[in-house]
Protein backbone atom coordinates (compact mmCIF):
# COMPACT_ATOMS: atom_id res chain seq x y z
CA UNK A 1 0.00 0.00 0.00
CA UNK A 2 1.59 3.28 -0.39
CA UNK A 3 0.76 6.53 1.00
CA UNK A 4 1.12 9.94 -0.25
CA UNK A 5 3.67 12.03 1.76
CA UNK A 6 4.09 14.80 -0.19
CA UNK A 7 1.11 16.26 -2.22
CA UNK A 8 1.10 19.30 -4.01
CA UNK A 9 -2.06 19.86 -6.24
CA UNK A 10 -2.61 23.26 -8.18
CA UNK A 11 0.27 24.58 -6.27
CA UNK A 12 0.40 28.57 -8.31
CA UNK A 13 2.98 30.62 -6.38
CA UNK A 14 2.97 34.52 -7.64
CA UNK A 15 6.19 37.63 -6.32
CA UNK A 16 3.92 40.38 -7.48
CA UNK A 17 3.43 40.03 -11.22
CA UNK A 18 5.85 37.26 -11.53
CA UNK A 19 4.73 33.53 -11.47
CA UNK A 20 7.34 31.84 -10.09
CA UNK A 21 5.19 28.29 -10.01
CA UNK A 22 2.45 27.94 -12.23
CA UNK A 23 0.12 24.91 -11.25
CA UNK A 24 2.27 22.29 -9.95
CA UNK A 25 1.04 18.92 -9.40
CA UNK A 26 3.77 16.56 -7.84
CA UNK A 27 3.51 13.41 -5.51
CA UNK A 28 5.71 11.91 -3.92
CA UNK A 29 4.85 8.39 -1.63
CA UNK A 30 6.35 7.18 1.47
CA UNK A 31 10.00 5.79 1.07
CA UNK A 32 10.48 7.19 -2.01
CA UNK A 33 13.30 9.38 -3.62
CA UNK A 34 12.25 11.71 -5.77
CA UNK A 35 14.79 13.55 -7.63
CA UNK A 36 13.75 17.25 -8.67
CA UNK A 37 15.16 18.59 -11.40
CA UNK A 38 15.20 21.91 -13.41
CA UNK A 39 17.56 24.48 -14.79
CA UNK A 40 18.62 27.56 -11.91
CA UNK A 41 15.34 30.26 -11.98
CA UNK A 42 12.92 27.04 -12.67
CA UNK A 43 10.99 26.70 -9.43
CA UNK A 44 13.15 23.98 -7.73
CA UNK A 45 13.69 26.27 -4.34
CA UNK A 46 10.08 27.84 -4.04
CA UNK A 47 8.86 24.38 -4.39
CA UNK A 48 10.89 23.66 -1.53
CA UNK A 49 10.10 26.55 0.76
CA UNK A 50 7.11 26.19 0.47
CA UNK A 51 6.71 22.70 1.33
CA UNK A 52 8.95 23.68 4.56
CA UNK A 53 6.27 26.37 5.05
CA UNK A 54 9.04 29.39 4.34
CA UNK A 55 6.44 30.33 1.83
CA UNK A 56 2.77 30.14 1.43
CA UNK A 57 1.73 29.29 -1.88
CA UNK A 58 -0.65 31.81 -4.01
CA UNK A 59 -3.35 29.26 -5.01
CA UNK A 60 -3.08 25.21 -4.24
CA UNK A 61 -2.84 22.90 -1.51
CA UNK A 62 -0.07 21.36 -0.04
CA UNK A 63 -0.12 18.44 2.37
CA UNK A 64 2.84 16.65 3.82
CA UNK A 65 2.03 13.26 5.82
CA UNK A 66 -1.64 14.29 5.20
CA UNK A 67 -1.14 17.36 6.92
CA UNK A 68 -2.54 20.34 5.16
CA UNK A 69 0.22 22.58 5.37
CA UNK A 70 -2.16 25.88 5.07
CA UNK A 71 -4.58 24.65 8.04
CA UNK A 72 -2.33 23.67 10.20
CA UNK A 73 1.39 24.86 9.10
CA UNK A 74 2.91 23.99 12.54
CA UNK A 75 1.93 20.51 12.78
CA UNK A 76 2.68 19.97 9.09
CA UNK A 77 6.19 21.37 10.01
CA UNK A 78 6.49 18.45 12.79
CA UNK A 79 6.47 16.57 9.55
CA UNK A 80 9.71 17.94 7.58
CA UNK A 81 13.89 18.07 7.42
CA UNK A 82 14.38 20.82 4.94
CA UNK A 83 18.08 21.33 3.98
CA UNK A 84 17.97 24.94 2.46
CA UNK A 85 20.91 25.57 -0.14
CA UNK A 86 23.04 27.41 1.86
CA UNK A 87 23.36 25.02 5.30
CA UNK A 88 21.84 26.87 8.34
CA UNK A 89 24.54 26.95 10.73
CA UNK A 90 25.36 28.59 14.04
CA UNK A 91 28.90 29.20 14.05
CA UNK A 92 29.69 29.17 17.76
CA UNK A 93 27.77 25.88 18.80
CA UNK A 94 29.42 22.78 18.59
CA UNK A 95 28.11 19.91 16.60
CA UNK A 96 26.55 18.19 18.73
CA UNK A 97 24.74 21.02 20.80
CA UNK A 98 23.57 22.47 17.31
CA UNK A 99 21.90 19.14 16.30
CA UNK A 100 20.50 18.57 19.93
CA UNK A 101 18.75 22.54 19.84
CA UNK A 102 17.69 21.83 16.83
CA UNK A 103 16.06 18.35 18.01
CA UNK A 104 14.48 19.82 21.00
CA UNK A 105 12.99 22.77 19.10
CA UNK A 106 11.30 19.75 16.84
CA UNK A 107 9.54 18.04 19.38
CA UNK A 108 12.22 15.25 20.19
CA UNK A 109 11.41 14.06 23.97
CA UNK A 110 14.37 14.98 26.06
CA UNK A 111 14.93 11.61 27.04
CA UNK A 112 15.96 10.90 23.60
CA UNK A 113 17.65 13.86 22.48
CA UNK A 114 21.39 12.63 22.96
CA UNK A 115 19.96 8.85 20.92
CA UNK A 116 18.79 11.16 18.33
CA UNK A 117 21.94 13.20 17.93
CA UNK A 118 24.04 10.43 18.13
CA UNK A 119 22.39 8.43 15.65
CA UNK A 120 22.14 11.74 12.99
CA UNK A 121 25.92 12.38 14.06
CA UNK A 122 26.75 9.02 12.94
CA UNK A 123 24.40 8.82 9.91
CA UNK A 124 26.20 11.80 8.59
CA UNK A 125 29.91 10.90 9.51
CA UNK A 126 30.21 13.75 12.00
CA UNK A 127 31.00 12.00 15.14
CA UNK A 128 34.85 12.56 15.03
CA UNK A 129 33.78 16.10 14.97
CA UNK A 130 30.75 16.40 17.50
CA UNK A 131 32.74 19.26 19.65
CA UNK A 132 34.31 21.05 17.26
CA UNK A 133 32.21 24.38 16.69
CA UNK A 134 30.89 24.81 13.49
CA UNK A 135 32.57 27.75 12.05
CA UNK A 136 35.86 25.58 11.90
CA UNK A 137 34.48 23.11 10.02
CA UNK A 138 35.15 22.46 6.27
CA UNK A 139 32.24 23.33 3.94
CA UNK A 140 32.19 19.82 3.67
CA UNK A 141 31.22 18.88 7.61
CA UNK A 142 28.84 21.79 7.46
CA UNK A 143 26.89 20.55 4.47
CA UNK A 144 27.16 17.13 6.37
CA UNK A 145 25.98 18.99 9.77
CA UNK A 146 22.90 20.62 7.18
CA UNK A 147 21.87 17.37 6.21
CA UNK A 148 22.15 16.20 10.09
CA UNK A 149 19.50 18.81 11.36
CA UNK A 150 16.87 17.81 8.60
CA UNK A 151 17.49 14.88 10.09
CA UNK A 152 17.67 14.77 13.80
CA UNK A 153 13.85 14.52 14.36
CA UNK A 154 13.39 11.62 12.07
CA UNK A 155 10.88 13.48 10.14
CA UNK A 156 8.16 11.92 7.83
CA UNK A 157 9.80 14.03 4.64
CA UNK A 158 13.08 15.30 4.12
CA UNK A 159 13.54 17.91 1.36
CA UNK A 160 17.04 18.57 0.25
CA UNK A 161 18.11 21.67 -1.79
CA UNK A 162 21.46 20.29 -3.62
CA UNK A 163 23.03 18.44 -0.59
CA UNK A 164 26.22 17.69 -2.24
CA UNK A 165 27.26 21.34 -3.80
CA UNK A 166 30.64 22.01 -2.23
CA UNK A 167 31.88 18.37 -1.30
CA UNK A 168 34.35 16.59 -2.59
CA UNK A 169 34.52 13.24 -4.30
CA UNK A 170 34.36 10.85 -1.56
CA UNK A 171 31.91 12.67 0.54
CA UNK A 172 29.38 13.39 -2.24
CA UNK A 173 29.59 9.16 -2.75
CA UNK A 174 28.88 9.06 1.23
CA UNK A 175 26.19 11.76 1.22
CA UNK A 176 24.26 9.82 -1.92
CA UNK A 177 24.68 6.36 -0.40
CA UNK A 178 23.32 8.29 2.68
CA UNK A 179 20.11 9.44 0.65
CA UNK A 180 19.63 6.03 -1.08
CA UNK A 181 19.37 5.08 2.64
CA UNK A 182 16.88 7.62 3.94
CA UNK A 183 14.26 6.75 1.36
CA UNK A 184 12.20 3.69 2.78
CA UNK A 185 11.53 5.14 5.95
CA UNK A 186 11.65 8.45 4.68
CA UNK A 187 10.04 10.11 1.80
CA UNK A 188 12.70 12.12 -0.06
CA UNK A 189 12.41 15.50 -2.22
CA UNK A 190 15.83 16.19 -3.52
CA UNK A 191 16.64 18.70 -5.73
CA UNK A 192 19.78 19.27 -7.77
CA UNK A 193 21.69 19.86 -10.89
CA UNK A 194 23.83 16.80 -10.99
CA UNK A 195 22.60 14.48 -13.02
CA UNK A 196 24.63 11.65 -12.30
CA UNK A 197 23.66 11.92 -8.81
CA UNK A 198 19.71 11.79 -9.94
CA UNK A 199 20.33 8.17 -11.36
CA UNK A 200 22.00 6.87 -8.06
CA UNK A 201 19.49 8.18 -5.96
CA UNK A 202 16.24 8.56 -6.90
CA UNK A 203 13.68 6.20 -8.35
CA UNK A 204 12.22 8.63 -9.58
CA UNK A 205 12.15 12.37 -11.40
CA UNK A 206 10.30 14.90 -11.52
CA UNK A 207 11.61 17.53 -14.05
CA UNK A 208 10.69 21.64 -13.31
CA UNK A 209 11.28 24.26 -15.89
CA UNK A 210 9.67 27.40 -16.18
CA UNK A 211 7.55 27.19 -13.15
CA UNK A 212 6.20 23.90 -14.67
CA UNK A 213 5.96 20.44 -14.20
CA UNK A 214 7.65 19.18 -17.40
CA UNK A 215 8.19 15.41 -16.52
CA UNK A 216 7.11 13.45 -13.80
CA UNK A 217 8.07 9.63 -14.41
CA UNK A 218 10.46 7.19 -13.57
CA UNK A 219 13.70 7.62 -14.90
CA UNK A 220 13.31 4.69 -17.42
CA UNK A 221 9.93 5.50 -19.25
CA UNK A 222 11.68 9.01 -19.18
CA UNK A 223 14.55 7.73 -21.18
CA UNK A 224 12.21 5.76 -23.06
CA UNK A 225 9.62 8.69 -23.78
CA UNK A 226 12.41 11.25 -24.73
CA UNK A 227 14.66 8.84 -27.37
CA UNK A 228 11.82 6.84 -28.64
CA UNK A 229 14.91 5.26 -30.60
CA UNK A 230 18.47 3.80 -29.53
CA UNK A 231 20.89 6.48 -29.96
CA UNK A 232 24.83 5.56 -29.96
CA UNK A 233 27.92 8.30 -29.52
CA UNK A 234 30.70 7.60 -32.19
CA UNK A 235 34.16 8.84 -32.77
CA UNK A 236 36.02 8.88 -35.59
CA UNK A 237 40.15 8.49 -36.24
CA UNK A 238 39.70 9.86 -39.87
CA UNK A 239 35.90 10.32 -41.29
CA UNK A 240 35.49 13.40 -44.08
CA UNK A 241 32.00 14.39 -42.47
CA UNK A 242 28.93 14.16 -41.15
CA UNK A 243 27.05 12.98 -44.49
CA UNK A 244 29.35 10.14 -45.04
CA UNK A 245 27.50 9.02 -41.74
CA UNK A 246 23.81 10.55 -43.17
CA UNK A 247 24.42 7.70 -45.51
CA UNK A 248 24.92 4.47 -43.51
CA UNK A 249 21.87 2.77 -43.95
CA UNK A 250 19.30 3.24 -40.72
CA UNK A 251 20.83 6.17 -39.45
CA UNK A 252 17.98 8.63 -38.99
CA UNK A 253 19.97 11.21 -37.93
CA UNK A 254 23.10 12.87 -36.91
CA UNK A 255 24.38 15.69 -34.51
CA UNK A 256 27.72 17.30 -34.07
CA UNK A 257 28.84 16.22 -30.28
CA UNK A 258 32.80 17.26 -28.33
CA UNK A 259 35.22 15.48 -31.08
CA UNK A 260 32.33 12.96 -31.98
CA UNK A 261 29.11 12.48 -33.44
CA UNK A 262 25.39 11.07 -31.87
CA UNK A 263 23.63 9.27 -34.35
CA UNK A 264 20.12 8.55 -34.16
CA UNK A 265 19.04 5.39 -35.45
CA UNK A 266 15.58 4.92 -37.53
CA UNK A 267 12.57 2.82 -35.65
CA UNK A 268 13.29 -0.73 -36.33
CA UNK A 269 16.62 -0.86 -37.65
CA UNK A 270 20.10 -1.33 -36.30
CA UNK A 271 22.66 0.67 -38.42
CA UNK A 272 25.77 -0.52 -35.82
CA UNK A 273 27.08 -3.58 -37.79
CA UNK A 274 27.16 -1.20 -41.15
CA UNK A 275 28.57 1.56 -39.21
CA UNK A 276 31.64 -1.13 -38.37
CA UNK A 277 31.70 -2.60 -41.35
CA UNK A 278 31.90 0.89 -42.99
CA UNK A 279 34.43 1.71 -40.56
CA UNK A 280 37.10 -0.48 -41.60
CA UNK A 281 36.09 -0.98 -45.53
CA UNK A 282 36.86 3.18 -46.05
CA UNK A 283 39.08 3.70 -43.06
CA UNK A 284 37.11 5.91 -40.70
CA UNK A 285 39.08 4.23 -37.95
CA UNK A 286 36.63 4.08 -35.01
CA UNK A 287 38.15 4.80 -31.50
CA UNK A 288 34.93 5.01 -29.74
CA UNK A 289 31.03 3.22 -29.91
CA UNK A 290 28.65 3.79 -26.59
CA UNK A 291 25.02 3.94 -26.38
CA UNK A 292 23.88 7.52 -25.71
CA UNK A 293 20.35 6.36 -24.63
CA UNK A 294 21.17 7.19 -20.75
CA UNK A 295 22.26 10.05 -21.26
CA UNK A 296 20.15 12.55 -18.60
CA UNK A 297 21.75 15.55 -19.54
CA UNK A 298 20.07 14.84 -23.21
CA UNK A 299 17.17 13.70 -21.30
CA UNK A 300 16.88 17.06 -19.53
CA UNK A 301 18.24 19.37 -22.14
CA UNK A 302 15.21 17.71 -24.34
CA UNK A 303 12.66 18.24 -22.37
CA UNK A 304 13.56 21.83 -21.48
CA UNK A 305 14.60 23.09 -24.58
CA UNK A 306 11.25 21.33 -26.19
CA UNK A 307 9.09 23.18 -23.49
CA UNK A 308 10.83 26.62 -25.23
CA UNK A 309 10.01 25.48 -28.88
CA UNK A 310 6.55 25.46 -28.08
CA UNK A 311 6.01 28.92 -26.15
CA UNK A 312 8.29 30.32 -28.78
CA UNK B 1 6.19 26.39 26.27
CA UNK B 2 9.42 24.19 26.22
CA UNK B 3 9.87 25.26 22.89
CA UNK B 4 10.06 29.02 23.96
CA UNK B 5 12.03 27.64 26.79
CA UNK B 6 14.96 26.18 24.57
CA UNK B 7 14.71 29.70 22.69
CA UNK B 8 15.39 31.91 25.40
CA UNK B 9 18.31 29.56 26.73
CA UNK B 10 20.03 29.65 23.43
CA UNK B 11 19.59 33.41 22.68
CA UNK B 12 21.21 34.38 26.13
CA UNK B 13 23.83 31.57 25.39
CA UNK B 14 24.24 33.55 22.17
CA UNK B 15 24.51 36.90 23.61
CA UNK B 16 27.36 36.14 26.05
CA UNK B 17 29.07 33.99 23.30
CA UNK B 18 29.50 37.51 21.52
CA UNK B 19 31.55 40.24 22.92
CA UNK B 20 29.02 42.73 21.62
CA UNK B 21 26.70 41.68 24.91
CA UNK B 22 29.90 41.84 27.45
CA UNK B 23 31.27 45.03 25.93
CA UNK B 24 27.97 46.52 25.95
CA UNK B 25 27.57 45.33 30.19
CA UNK B 26 30.71 46.78 30.52
CA UNK B 27 30.14 50.24 29.29
CA UNK B 28 26.48 50.62 31.19
CA UNK B 29 28.49 49.43 34.22
CA UNK B 30 30.90 51.77 34.25
CA UNK B 31 29.36 54.44 32.61
CA UNK B 32 26.43 54.41 35.43
CA UNK B 33 29.34 53.73 37.99
CA UNK B 34 30.82 56.99 37.31
CA UNK B 35 27.67 59.32 36.92
CA UNK B 36 26.49 57.75 40.62
CA UNK B 37 29.74 58.64 42.06
CA UNK B 38 29.55 62.11 40.70
CA UNK B 39 25.77 62.38 41.95
CA UNK B 40 27.19 61.24 45.19
CA UNK B 41 30.48 64.00 45.32
CA UNK B 42 26.84 66.79 44.10
CA UNK B 43 24.97 65.33 47.10
CA UNK B 44 27.78 66.13 48.94
CA UNK B 45 28.54 69.49 48.18
CA UNK B 46 25.18 70.51 48.56
CA UNK B 47 24.96 68.77 51.78
CA UNK B 48 27.23 71.03 52.85
CA UNK B 49 25.32 74.24 51.68
CA UNK B 50 22.44 73.22 53.08
CA UNK B 51 24.05 72.63 56.27
CA UNK B 52 25.98 76.33 55.69
CA UNK B 53 22.70 77.91 55.42
CA UNK B 54 21.97 76.14 58.99
CA UNK B 55 19.36 74.24 58.06
CA UNK B 56 18.59 70.98 60.13
CA UNK B 57 17.78 67.63 58.41
CA UNK B 58 18.93 66.52 54.90
CA UNK B 59 18.20 66.65 51.49
CA UNK B 60 16.48 63.80 50.36
CA UNK B 61 19.09 61.25 49.13
CA UNK B 62 17.63 58.89 47.20
CA UNK B 63 15.86 61.81 45.26
CA UNK B 64 19.49 63.10 44.14
CA UNK B 65 21.92 60.08 43.71
CA UNK B 66 19.56 56.73 43.07
CA UNK B 67 17.01 58.36 41.09
CA UNK B 68 19.82 60.43 38.52
CA UNK B 69 21.81 57.27 38.15
CA UNK B 70 18.70 55.20 36.93
CA UNK B 71 17.28 57.80 34.93
CA UNK B 72 20.71 58.01 33.13
CA UNK B 73 20.88 54.27 32.80
CA UNK B 74 17.56 54.56 30.83
CA UNK B 75 18.77 56.98 28.25
CA UNK B 76 22.07 54.60 28.18
CA UNK B 77 19.63 51.63 27.67
CA UNK B 78 18.08 53.98 24.40
CA UNK B 79 21.67 53.69 22.93
CA UNK B 80 21.99 50.15 24.01
CA UNK B 81 19.08 48.19 23.54
CA UNK B 82 19.18 48.89 19.71
CA UNK B 83 22.15 46.96 19.60
CA UNK B 84 21.30 44.12 21.42
CA UNK B 85 18.02 43.36 20.09
CA UNK B 86 18.77 44.02 16.17
CA UNK B 87 21.01 40.78 15.76
CA UNK B 88 17.21 38.80 17.28
CA UNK B 89 15.85 37.41 13.89
CA UNK B 90 17.39 40.03 11.14
CA UNK B 91 20.96 38.05 12.24
CA UNK B 92 19.40 34.65 11.26
CA UNK B 93 18.15 35.93 8.30
CA UNK B 94 21.10 37.15 7.05
CA UNK B 95 23.07 34.37 8.54
CA UNK B 96 20.92 31.58 6.74
CA UNK B 97 19.98 30.10 9.99
CA UNK B 98 16.51 31.33 9.45
CA UNK B 99 15.16 28.55 7.21
CA UNK B 100 16.04 26.32 10.23
CA UNK B 101 13.23 28.14 12.98
CA UNK B 102 11.06 28.58 10.56
CA UNK B 103 10.86 24.97 9.11
CA UNK B 104 10.73 23.86 12.84
CA UNK B 105 7.29 23.18 14.20
CA UNK B 106 7.12 26.60 15.71
CA UNK B 107 4.12 29.35 15.36
CA UNK B 108 5.57 32.78 14.89
CA UNK B 109 4.35 33.75 18.35
CA UNK B 110 6.68 31.17 19.69
CA UNK B 111 9.58 32.25 18.01
CA UNK B 112 8.80 35.98 19.08
CA UNK B 113 8.69 34.84 22.63
CA UNK B 114 11.19 32.33 23.21
CA UNK B 115 13.19 35.45 21.33
CA UNK B 116 12.10 38.00 23.81
CA UNK B 117 12.35 36.05 26.53
CA UNK B 118 15.86 35.67 26.15
CA UNK B 119 16.32 39.30 25.53
CA UNK B 120 14.44 39.65 28.73
CA UNK B 121 16.48 37.63 30.77
CA UNK B 122 19.91 39.66 29.47
CA UNK B 123 17.92 42.43 30.26
CA UNK B 124 17.37 41.07 33.96
CA UNK B 125 21.32 40.50 34.44
CA UNK B 126 22.18 43.91 32.75
CA UNK B 127 19.55 45.61 35.75
CA UNK B 128 21.12 43.19 38.63
CA UNK B 129 24.21 44.23 38.25
CA UNK B 130 23.44 48.42 37.78
CA UNK B 131 21.76 47.25 41.13
CA UNK B 132 24.60 46.78 42.76
CA UNK B 133 26.20 50.56 42.37
CA UNK B 134 23.28 51.94 44.96
CA UNK B 135 24.09 49.42 47.48
CA UNK B 136 27.05 51.28 48.59
CA UNK B 137 24.95 53.79 50.54
CA UNK B 138 23.34 51.44 52.61
CA UNK B 139 25.98 51.37 55.05
CA UNK B 140 26.47 55.05 55.26
CA UNK B 141 23.01 56.63 54.27
CA UNK B 142 19.58 55.24 55.34
CA UNK B 143 18.36 55.20 51.39
CA UNK B 144 14.71 55.00 50.73
CA UNK B 145 14.76 51.40 49.38
CA UNK B 146 10.81 51.40 47.84
CA UNK B 147 11.90 54.31 45.55
CA UNK B 148 14.79 52.46 44.66
CA UNK B 149 13.03 49.20 44.28
CA UNK B 150 9.94 51.13 42.15
CA UNK B 151 13.15 52.58 40.08
CA UNK B 152 14.46 49.85 39.23
CA UNK B 153 10.88 48.14 38.57
CA UNK B 154 10.57 51.12 36.29
CA UNK B 155 14.00 50.61 34.09
CA UNK B 156 13.44 47.30 33.66
CA UNK B 157 9.74 48.07 32.35
CA UNK B 158 11.49 50.35 30.28
CA UNK B 159 14.38 48.23 29.01
CA UNK B 160 11.93 45.65 28.04
CA UNK B 161 9.73 48.12 26.31
CA UNK B 162 12.73 49.49 24.38
CA UNK B 163 13.95 45.71 23.84
CA UNK B 164 10.23 44.54 22.04
CA UNK B 165 10.48 47.85 20.05
CA UNK B 166 13.73 46.67 18.66
CA UNK B 167 12.72 43.14 18.19
CA UNK B 168 9.65 44.56 15.98
CA UNK B 169 12.09 46.25 14.02
CA UNK B 170 14.38 43.08 14.01
CA UNK B 171 11.92 40.93 12.39
CA UNK B 172 11.48 43.31 9.22
CA UNK B 173 14.92 43.78 8.33
CA UNK B 174 17.64 41.37 6.65
CA UNK B 175 20.18 44.01 7.87
CA UNK B 176 20.85 44.09 11.70
CA UNK B 177 22.14 47.59 11.39
CA UNK B 178 18.83 49.26 9.41
CA UNK B 179 17.30 46.94 12.76
CA UNK B 180 19.00 49.15 15.02
CA UNK B 181 19.09 52.55 13.19
CA UNK B 182 14.90 52.15 12.92
CA UNK B 183 14.57 50.58 16.49
CA UNK B 184 16.81 53.94 17.72
CA UNK B 185 14.58 56.37 15.98
CA UNK B 186 11.41 55.08 16.89
CA UNK B 187 12.64 54.70 21.02
CA UNK B 188 14.39 58.05 20.69
CA UNK B 189 10.73 59.44 19.48
CA UNK B 190 8.72 57.94 21.66
CA UNK B 191 11.31 59.30 24.79
CA UNK B 192 10.79 62.90 23.58
CA UNK B 193 7.31 62.80 22.20
CA UNK B 194 5.39 65.02 24.95
CA UNK B 195 8.20 68.21 23.95
CA UNK B 196 5.67 69.37 21.21
CA UNK B 197 3.01 68.76 23.57
CA UNK B 198 4.29 71.00 26.30
CA UNK B 199 3.26 73.86 23.89
CA UNK B 200 0.18 73.33 22.27
CA UNK B 201 -1.82 72.33 25.31
CA UNK B 202 -5.27 70.75 25.45
CA UNK B 203 -6.07 67.04 24.04
CA UNK B 204 -3.05 67.03 21.97
CA UNK B 205 -0.88 67.63 24.62
CA UNK B 206 -2.54 64.79 26.86
CA UNK B 207 -2.08 62.55 24.20
CA UNK B 208 1.56 63.38 23.60
CA UNK B 209 2.10 63.31 27.19
CA UNK B 210 0.57 59.86 27.49
CA UNK B 211 2.72 57.91 24.49
CA UNK B 212 6.20 59.21 26.03
CA UNK B 213 7.84 56.80 27.42
CA UNK B 214 10.09 59.72 29.30
CA UNK B 215 7.31 60.35 31.64
CA UNK B 216 5.89 57.17 32.18
CA UNK B 217 9.16 56.10 33.53
CA UNK B 218 9.98 59.51 35.98
CA UNK B 219 6.61 58.25 37.78
CA UNK B 220 8.84 55.33 38.65
CA UNK B 221 11.78 56.99 39.43
CA UNK B 222 9.89 59.35 42.00
CA UNK B 223 8.81 55.94 43.63
CA UNK B 224 5.47 56.10 42.15
CA UNK B 225 4.17 52.98 41.09
CA UNK B 226 0.72 53.10 39.09
CA UNK B 227 -1.60 50.71 37.28
CA UNK B 228 -1.64 53.35 34.58
CA UNK B 229 2.01 53.34 34.05
CA UNK B 230 2.23 49.75 34.09
CA UNK B 231 -0.44 49.42 31.37
CA UNK B 232 1.32 51.70 29.39
CA UNK B 233 4.72 49.65 29.35
CA UNK B 234 2.43 46.24 28.70
CA UNK B 235 0.81 47.80 26.02
CA UNK B 236 4.15 48.84 24.30
CA UNK B 237 5.97 45.61 24.86
CA UNK B 238 3.00 43.47 23.23
CA UNK B 239 2.54 46.05 19.81
CA UNK B 240 6.31 45.14 18.99
CA UNK B 241 5.76 41.58 20.03
CA UNK B 242 2.70 41.66 17.77
CA UNK B 243 4.12 43.68 14.94
CA UNK B 244 7.02 41.03 15.12
CA UNK B 245 4.60 37.93 14.91
CA UNK B 246 2.44 39.95 12.03
CA UNK B 247 5.80 40.66 10.15
CA UNK B 248 7.19 37.05 10.19
CA UNK B 249 3.11 36.09 9.01
CA UNK B 250 3.05 38.28 6.47
CA UNK B 251 6.84 37.44 5.68
CA UNK B 252 5.71 33.44 3.90
CA UNK B 253 3.15 35.12 1.79
CA UNK B 254 5.04 37.67 0.17
CA UNK B 255 8.32 36.05 0.37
Amino acid sequence: MTETMIHLSGVTRKFGSVKALDNIELQVQRGEVMGFLGPNGAGKTTTMRILAGLLAPTEGSVAVAGVDVLEDPVEARARIGFLPENPPIYGEMTVEEYLGYLASLRRVPKGQLGGAVDRAMERCGLTAVSNRLLRNLSKGYRQRAGIAQAIVHAPDVVILDEPTVGLDPIQIREIRELIRELGGEHSVLLSTHILPEVRMTCGRVAVIHQGRIVADDALENLEKRVHGSVAHFVRFGALPDADALRRVAGVAGVTAREDGWLITSAPASDPVPELLRLSVAQGWNLRELTPAGGNLEDIFLQLTTREEKENA
Amino acid sequence: MNAILTLAVREVRGMFHSPLAWTLLAVLFSICAYMFNASLLNYQIQMMEYQAYGMRGALPLTERTIAPMLGNAAVLLLLIMPLLSMRLIAEEKRQGTWPALASSPLSPMVIVLGKYLGLLFFIAIAIGVLAIIPLALYPYGNPDTGQFLAGVVGLFLTAAAFGSVGLAASSATENPNVAAVASFGVLLLLWIVSWMGNASGGTLDKALAYFSLMNHYQNFLTGLVSSADLVYFVLLSASGLLFARHRLLAERIQG
